[in-house]
């Protein structure tokens, strides 16, 4: 028993010896630097009054309890993640369903969803603000015009500015869900199928009682990523609309952003940037806790 | 590295890096990679200036040969020019200077992020004059009298440091200090479609009211004309750029003894009149538009008026890009209920990064110093070889050279009159509130402005909040 357990422990050292320079690199590169912002949204640290620096406890955080721009970029964020998530799964869903339908030439579809994918976020926002939406020349704003209705100001206006930039996030990530949604369609298993057909059970009977729990999985793994990466959307909108007009569609990265960066107050800056982070993390642990099938749920 | 091999032979240039270029510049070949610009016979390292200028100015030039320096400054014509002539720099000094150009939006931040640090990437870099109260208030970078006061590093009476504009010194200075040297700068005046004013009798606006007359009587948008077209992008440098003239013409006042004020009557004024200007009159989309979009859509003819840089000038004078080439007219600043006429102050100038070794930084005040000479003026304004040429000149001296005027009088109408008298007279070292918290007050009022212009709230309820945000933020 010593003998082998000895052995054990000069494996795990030896392990361990393996692995560290990775984990250094890992501590040293994701670690210290969200330490580094924790202990930063503790004190005040602004270039531009730097005769004030120095510890400042909660403040931060009870200066953003009272601060009306944190709440309405709050409100944004969530407005902003739900719909372009639920958009995404949504649409995603039903256009893997459709070509699921497709004998032939699937393959097709899959490339051209790859392609807004494969786009730099910041090339989609320039895109869609000079080509897409500009007022006269942009190609929505004529065809809107063509097709008789008002002139809409998409990037000008608050309320169509926000779903410019929710639309923008959906046109680019719905490939993502939609890719997903074939794959795992593609690989259920036929027989369910063909058992419920001998059942008489017609097409939204099976869909919703075999093809949805069966895509369960899928589903809810698509939420988490889109939901993680929603929540800390930036490059589109900042080149979109920059948060713009005035604070319409500024989500909380972009004023964590702004604070830091432009106002160059770093220390309320890096506390927003926290509750960003806090925010992001409790809301994929509520996810993964769901994605995980409960017991009885299983075994029925 | 492998997509330049590739490259054909006679764009040879381009495979060196630039510092290659500064190399073959000495033996003689300085063919900086400027598109457009035609060097017909091979330069001799100087050719751009007659050095012997520079030899009589009564400095050792070569007092930090072999120093390399690192400038920012932004991808823009004014600095594509200094970039050409920059090789004469390095054979009269032999200190190996570059330009790193960096897009305006991120300038700031790196030059911030460089200076906090004390890394010392940028010995100097194009400075924003609104920014020198936080350098200043932060010791980052160094005071200038030391320098022009020394003989041995200035030759006062070959730089005559009083010679560049009183406006742009003021605004370089802090506390009368001065702490940068103006490169290149500009006043903002009225740019106006000529053949439609005349056509419809109209003189261009002498007041603020007549300015709005006027874009009400031109305004014809089912014909694609619209009557007028200020900034109205959110950011410090742009809607913040234009405003505060308005602000100053209606006798506002930013400071109230220390506290910063942008909910006075005279503010809310200036915002309504720029409100409901820009809904009644300018496009559609304007509330995105920075100077590059209204100088184009001006160029298409799409616009009957606009109030920007003269250096804009350029862009719409411009035979290859403008439809209205011919038909510029150009004016003062329209005078605001106060009588005032108020224009910008805006400029790029050079620091001396602190964070610098005392050779660096004397390599870096000979730059500085070499940029803001006369010579350089004239070599990068009139007698630069390229087709683009300067129009920003920073020195009094050379708004009064026959040779840079006459270049000037090519854009239009009234130009040379309009800007020269609006360097005289219209400048403000007011125009915007002077402090080390300009950055955050500037981008607070720059939200509030565009909030006002896209209606997320009233022009009051707006400048009310500002205020509220400006009061929070000065008081840390």
């Amino acid at each position: 028993m010593r003998r082998e357990d000895g052995a054990h422990q000069g494996e795990r050292r030896f392990a361990l010896m393996l692995t560290a320079p990775g984990m250094l690199a890992l501590l040293l590169t994701t670690t210290f630097p969200l330490a580094y912002l924790v202990w930063s949204s503790f004190q005040t640290i602004n270039l531009a009054m730097p005769f004030m620096d120095g510890f400042a406890g909660v403040q931060n955080y009870v200066e953003m309890w009272h601060d009306s721009r944190y709440w309405h970029a709050m409100g944004l964020t969530g407005i902003y993640t739900f719909s372009s998530v639920a958009l995404q799964v949504v649409i995603g869903m039903g256009l893997a369903l459709l070509v699921m339908q497709i004998p032939a030439g699937q393959w097709i579809f899959r490339i051209v969803a790859i392609l807004p994918i494969v786009l730099a976020p910041v090339v989609v926002g320039l895109f869609w603000r000079t080509l897409m939406l500009a007022p006269n020349f942009g190609m929505v704003d004529f065809l809107v015009q063509w097709l008789g209705f008002e002139q809409i100001n998409w990037l000008g206006a608050p309320t169509p500015a926000l779903i410019s930039v929710i639309a923008i996030h959906t046109w680019q990530w719905t490939p993502f869900a939609f890719l997903v949604f074939l794959a795992s369609l593609a690989s259920l298993p036929g027989d369910v199928y063909e058992a419920a057909r001998i059942d008489r059970a017609n097409a939204l009977q099976r869909f919703w009682h075999i093809t949805l729990p069966l895509l369960r999985p899928a589903i809810i793994i698509v939420i988490i990523m889109r939901v993680m990466i929603s929540l800390s959307a930036f490059a589109a909108i900042f080149a979109a609309t920059g948060g713009g007009p005035g604070t319409a569609s500024e989500i909380l990265n972009l004023y964590a952003f702004k604070t830091s960066f432009v106002e160059l107050n770093f220390g309320y800056g890096s506390a927003l940037a926290v509750s960003l982070l806090i925010i992001t993390m409790a809301v994929s642990g509520v996810l993964f806790y769901l994605r995980t099938p409960r017991r009885r749920e299983a075994g029925a | 590295m492998s997509d330049h091999t590739k490259s054909p032979g006679p764009h040879r240039s381009r495979h060196l890096t630039r510092r290659d270029v500064l190399k073959t510049a000495a033996a003689g070949t300085a063919t900086l990679a400027a598109p457009g610009l035609l060097i017909g016979n091979a330069h001799a390292a100087g050719q751009f200036m007659d050095l012997g200028s520079f030899q009589g100015a009564g400095i050792d030039w070569r007092m930090a040969e072999g120093e390399q320096i690192t400038i920012a400054v932004i991808p823009a014509g004014y600095f594509n020019n200094l970039e050409t002539v920059l090789p004469d720099f390095v054979s009269l000094t032999g200190v190996e200077a570059r330009l790193e150009m960096i897009p305006p939006g991120q300038i700031r931040q790196k030059a911030v992020l460089d200076l906090s640090s004390k890394t010392g990437t940028y010995a100097s870099h194009a400075a924003d004059p609104m920014y020198y109260q936080l350098y200043a208030a932060n010791g980052w970078i160094d005071p200038l009298d030391d320098y022009l006061g020394s003989d041995k590093l200035t030759d006062s009476a070959w730089f005559d440091y009083e010679d560049i504009q009183p406006g742009h010194r003021g605004a370089t200075s802090v506390d009368g200090r001065p702490y940068g040297i103006p490169f290149d700068g500009e006043a903002t005046i009225q740019i106006y479609r000529k053949d439609v004013y005349d056509a419809k009798g109209l003189s261009p606006a002498e007041t603020l009211d007549d300015y709005r007359a006027n874009a009400e009587a031109v305004h014809d948008p089912d014909n694609r004309l619209w009557g007028c077209a200020l900034r109205g992008f959110r950011g410090a440098g742009q809607n913040m750029y234009i405003y505060p003239s308005i602000f100053r013409a209606y006798g506002g006042e930013w400071f109230d003894g220390e506290r910063v004020t942008v909910d006075t009557p005279e503010a809310l004024g200036a915002l309504e009149y720029y409100v409901t200007l820009l809904n009644s009159y300018a496009p559609a989309g304007v509330e995105n538009w920075n100077w590059p979009d209204i100088a184009d859509a001006f160029s298409q003819g799409t616009v009957g008026s606009y109030i920007d840089a003269h250096g804009s000038a350029a862009v719409v004078a411009n035979p290859e890009k403008s439809k209205v080439v011919g038909n510029i007219g150009f004016a003062r600043w329209p005078k605001g209920p106060s009588g005032k006429r108020v224009t910008s102050i805006w400029n790029w100038s050079f620091p001396i990064n602190g964070a610098l070794s005392e050779k660096q930084k004397q390599a870096t005040w000979l730059f500085a110093q070499w940029a803001g000479s006369k010579e350089v003026q004239v070599a990068t304004t009139y007698a630069f070889p390229g087709a683009y040429k300067r129009t920003g000149a920073n020195r009094a001296s050379l708004w009064q050279d026959q040779q840079f005027l006459d270049l000037m009088s090519g854009f239009g109408h009234n130009y040379v009159q309009a800007a020269t008298e609006s360097f005289a007279n219209d400048t403000d070292p007011d125009w915007r509130p002077r402090l080390p918290q300009w950055p955050a007050v500037g981008d607070t009022m720059a939200t509030a402005i565009q909030a006002a212009l896209v209606g997320q709230a009233r022009p009051a309820a707006a400048l009310k909040d500002a205020q509220e945000k400006i009061d929070k933020i000065l008081k840390g």
